[in-house]
């Protein structure tokens, strides 16, 4: 069986220029590995890419997809930078919130649900743009929520 | 790079500088200032991220920084000075920069030696137009036990980032989040760890990182910076010392481009508080019968030392620490062999002169094409600076090796020595030889010896008498000078065969078992006097606070005068005789506050202390030669510093990845290692750089072991 060591030395190999450009692609692994990036996660992906923890965590805490905090079964990150605020973004959250009962950034008691507003998603063309659990929805308009929730499977 | 001249015009004052210049240096031959947060050479090439060195280019459209520019011919510049539009952006980027700040100036350590503080005054707005909360957060945060945190005061220059991941190369001290929530911070709550941390809070432009130990103890108005050359290890670095009311209160940096740069290491920074330390000794201790060792008057004392050198009719051998300066080394070295016929000395360390051909400066490291880095003991715990070199040559693109084999066809050679072993530097000298690097530009060797001044103190030795003896059949008095002498286990040992001991001594706790008359010592930060670095570099102390007892010029002049032996109490004096013999007659005074790499051909070197048997030969399959080095963080200085425990190393034992491998060991399992009878048991951690058939242990948990042992995992602990 391959190790998490062995598959970071394999994603290495196709950064030449040295461990750090493998950052980003050994951290997604990890994060696979353990649903979000616990302080044990972050140890072994440096000791993987002989880098220091801290640099994996700076790294990690800058971009959106990485979670440092434990994430719920489903994710719903929906996008409130300026394209997506403009079309509504903000009364999406809302919508959500008060479908789940809970706040952006938070997961649901019972640990299926987490809820984020997040960065550009990339998809500004089709504002707003909801990730649910990765798979893009376009054109979302609050009263979407309440439905998709609904399709989360259970 | 050719020297091809480019004329710059920057506001309206014509100057010619290399091309290539960068712009703030260009404006600062012109005699303009350009101000800067961000931008720091010694951290490598800038990154723009503060915008306050903006200025007006003809012929771009919008402000550049100045600090990211180069010097083109003809280029047009118009700082602050003479363009609206540059003052408007500065005024602009201050006015952002505060949105955040707390303006806490009156009680920030940092306020009145604050650029911050500095340029608002010179360049920002008069007042603010932020009527919103402010960020606000926990402060201070210890980042580690010497270093506080204040977040709030931080503008993100990245300095202190820059100098973690790309000068000290320790990669602990990061940037977490993003735009205006970005923080400075280390992993978890992990203290930021390791030879050079302190560096940050002197790059810091802002209140935000400081020395804990500096937190609300002086105000710039009320201190004084006293230079001096820091005298714990044998590099050497410059700096100054803080003094406010008679107290040495904090230690900076003081650039010697050649020596440090302008780094200097967390011992040398954060120790000076073993000046305070409670076991200090100022009153003289003899022992008497009944009550061990007592306090008495320094006239007692005198009287006593007196007695206890005559009684010994010269049968007296003197164990030196190599703290001493050279004027100290040579005081007591003429009293003892010119006036009492005792030419017997016991080095802490073999001191060669077979180095002298090839001294360099340590910045000749940086521009090396080739660093061969000899023996086991890592840099950064011998002399940590030079590890800062070595690490800067490789990021010029020199090739670091551990062998003199590979150097191949390079033109600046580099040989270093890090221990243990190599006879003072004969060993690396010899290797210079064969390769030719005499009188080679660039090319040059250097030892890493183990004491401060190990060399100043066996030249001033030698220096102070012609005469030899043989070695006395019986000792009749040990002196003991210093703390690391009295700390040694050999110089105890002779301890026990001599009819007394006088022991010379900051800390009380290091003598009090044996000696039977206790002299209290100084420190290097109260001493007035030269040291030889490790370059053969002679360096100027000097006395930065008085010292709570004489110092021992003072008192050796007294007892000397005894035995009509004529010694000056004052460094100067003494100096300028030692000089006659050894310095080329160079006076105290030309020693200079920025020393240059004198050549000193009289130098003799007579004194050596037998070497310690070499031992070469080669690990078996199943042995291991486990090098016991002494750590940076240890000490008589550093133990006494409660802040800074929690740099000291580990009881672990490091191995290679080969030899943990194939004896299936993982860092964190317990492993035996011993020989003769004699074993320790202690953590592994395997470190990939390490190369194979080689174990690192610190001194201190060793045990005594070193050289050739057996190394296993540790037998499976049965559970109870
Ligand atoms: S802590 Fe100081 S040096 Fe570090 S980024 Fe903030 S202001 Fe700059
Ligand atoms: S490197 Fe050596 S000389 Fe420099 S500050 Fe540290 S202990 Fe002192
Ligand atoms: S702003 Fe929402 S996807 Fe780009
Ligand atoms: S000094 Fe130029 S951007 Fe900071």
């Amino acid at each position: 069986m391959t190790t998490f060591f062995d598959e970071v030395q394999e994603i290495r190999k196709r950064y030449p220029a040295g461990a750090r450009s493998a950052t980003l692609p050994a951290l997604r692994l990890a994060q696979e590995k353990h649903g979000w990036l616990s302080r044990e996660a972050i140890e072994e992906t440096a000791d993987a890419l002989e880098v220091t923890p801290a640099f994996c965590y700076s790294v990690a805490s800058f971009y959106d997809m990485f979670h440092l905090e434990p994430v719920g079964r489903h994710t719903i990150e929906i996008c409130t930078n300026l394209p997506c605020a403009l079309c509504g973004a903000q009364k999406v959250v809302e919508a959500f919130e008060s479908a789940l009962g809970i706040s952006a950034g938070e997961t649901t008691a019972d640990g299926e649900v987490t809820l984020r507003a997040v960065e550009c998603l990339g998809g500004c063309g089709y504002a707003t743009v909801v990730a649910v659990d990765h798979r893009y929805r376009q054109n979302v308009k609050a009263e979407d929520a309440a439905e998709i929730v609904e399709g989360l499977d259970a | 790079m050719s020297a091809e001249l480019v004329r710059v015009k920057i506001d309206e004052r014509d100057v010619h500088v290399p091309k290539g210049t960068g712009i703030v240096e260009t404006a600062l031959a012109a005699g303009i200032e350009i101000p800067v947060f961000c931008y720091e050479p010694r951290l490598g090439d800038p990154v723009g991220a503060c915008r306050m060195c903006l200025v007006e280019v003809e012929g771009m459209p919008k402000l550049q920084t100045g600090c990211t520019l180069t010097a083109q011919d003809g280029m047009i510049v118009k700082t602050a000075r003479t363009s609206e539009k540059a003052a408007a952006g500065q005024n602009g980027t201050l006015e952002f920069i505060l949105v955040n700040h707390p303006l806490d100036c009156p009680v920030c350590d940092k306020g009145g030696e604050c650029p911050l503080q500095d340029l608002t005054f010179r360049y920002g707005p008069g007042n603010t137009r932020m009527s919103y909360e402010k960020l606000t957060f926990e402060k201070p945060i210890p980042i580690s036990p010497t270093i506080s945190l204040d977040r709030e005061r931080c503008i993100l220059c990245y300095r202190c980032t820059r100098f973690s991941s790309d000068v000290s190369e320790d990669g602990q001290l990061v940037a977490a989040n993003r735009g205006a929530m970005s923080v400075i911070t280390t992993f978890e709550d992990v203290p930021y760890t390791g030879a050079f941390t302190g560096n940050v809070t002197e790059l810091c432009p802002v209140g935000a990182l400081l020395p804990t130990q500096y937190r609300f103890e002086g105000r710039p108005w009320e201190i004084v910076d006293v230079p001096t050359v820091c005298g714990l290890c044998p590099v050497g670095c410059n700096i100054n010392a803080t003094v406010r009311e008679t107290k040495v209160k904090r230690i900076l940096s003081r650039n010697h481009p050649e020596i440090d740069e302008g780094w200097i290491c967390d011992k040398g920074r954060f120790a000076f508080t073993h000046l305070r330390a409670e076991d200090r000794l100022t009153q003289p201790l003899q022992r008497t019968r009944r009550h061990g060792l007592e306090e008495v008057t320094w006239e007692a004392a005198i009287d006593e030392a007196e007695r206890l050198l005559r009684a010994a009719q010269g049968r007296i051998v003197t164990a030196l620490s190599g703290s001493e300066t050279v004027e100290q080394a040579y005081a007591l070295g003429k009293l003892l062999r010119a006036g009492l016929g005792s030419h017997q000395a016991m080095l802490p360390e073999e001191v060669s002169g077979a180095l002298d051909g090839y001294r360099l400066p340590l910045s000749a490291i940086r521009d090396a094409d080739a660093v061969v880095v000899l023996g086991d003991v890592p840099v950064a715990e011998r002399a940590p600076v030079v590890d800062l070199w070595i690490k800067s040559a490789r990021r010029k693109g020199a090739r670091i090796l551990d062998s003199a084999d590979e150097v191949g066809d390079a033109e600046r050679v580099v040989l270093i020595w890090s221990g243990p072993g190599g006879r003072g530097g004969a060993t690396v000298a010899k290797l210079a030889e064969k390769l030719t690097l005499a009188g080679r530009e660039g090319c040059g060797a250097f030892y890493l010896p183990t004491t401060p001044n190990g060399r100043g103190v066996a030249d001033a030795w030698a220096a102070c008498c012609d005469d030899e003896s043989d070695e006395p059949d019986s000792i009749g008095l040990l002196v003991v000078s210093g703390d690391e002498a009295a700390a040694d286990p050999n110089v105890r040992a002779l301890a026990e065969q001599a009819e007394a001991t006088i022991v010379l001594s900051m800390f009380g706790g290091l003598s009090a078992g044996w000696a039977d008359l206790v002299l209290p010592g100084t420190s290097y930060l109260e001493r007035d006097g030269t040291f030889v670095n490790l370059e053969g570099r002679l360096q100027r102390l000097r006395a930065t606070v008085t010292p709570p007892c004489p110092d021992e010029l003072h008192w050796i002049a007294e007892l000397a005068a005894r035995f009509d032996v004529d010694v000056a109490p004052y460094a100067a004096a003494v100096f300028a005789e030692v000089s006659e013999k050894v310095y080329d007659g160079l006076s105290f005074g030309e020693v200079g506050e920025s020393a240059p790499l004198r050549g000193y051909p009289d130098a003799a070197v007579r004194v050596d202390r037998p070497s310690l048997p070499e031992s070469q030969a080669k690990p078996g399959k199943t042995e291991i030669r486990l090098v016991a080095y002494k750590p940076l963080f240890s000490g008589a200085a550093v133990e006494r510093v409660t802040e800074l425990q929690f740099q000291r190393p580990q009881p672990e034992v490091e191995l290679s990845a080969e030899d943990a491998g194939w004896r299936n060991i993982e860092t964190g399992d317990l492993v035996t290692v011993g020989s003769n009878g004699n074993a320790i048991t202690l953590p592994a951690r395997v470190n990939r750089r390490l190369g194979k058939g080689i174990a690192r242990v610190a001194i201190e948990h060793a045990n005594g072991l070193g050289g050739i042992v057996e190394l296993a995992r540790a037998a499976e602990e049965v559970s109870a």
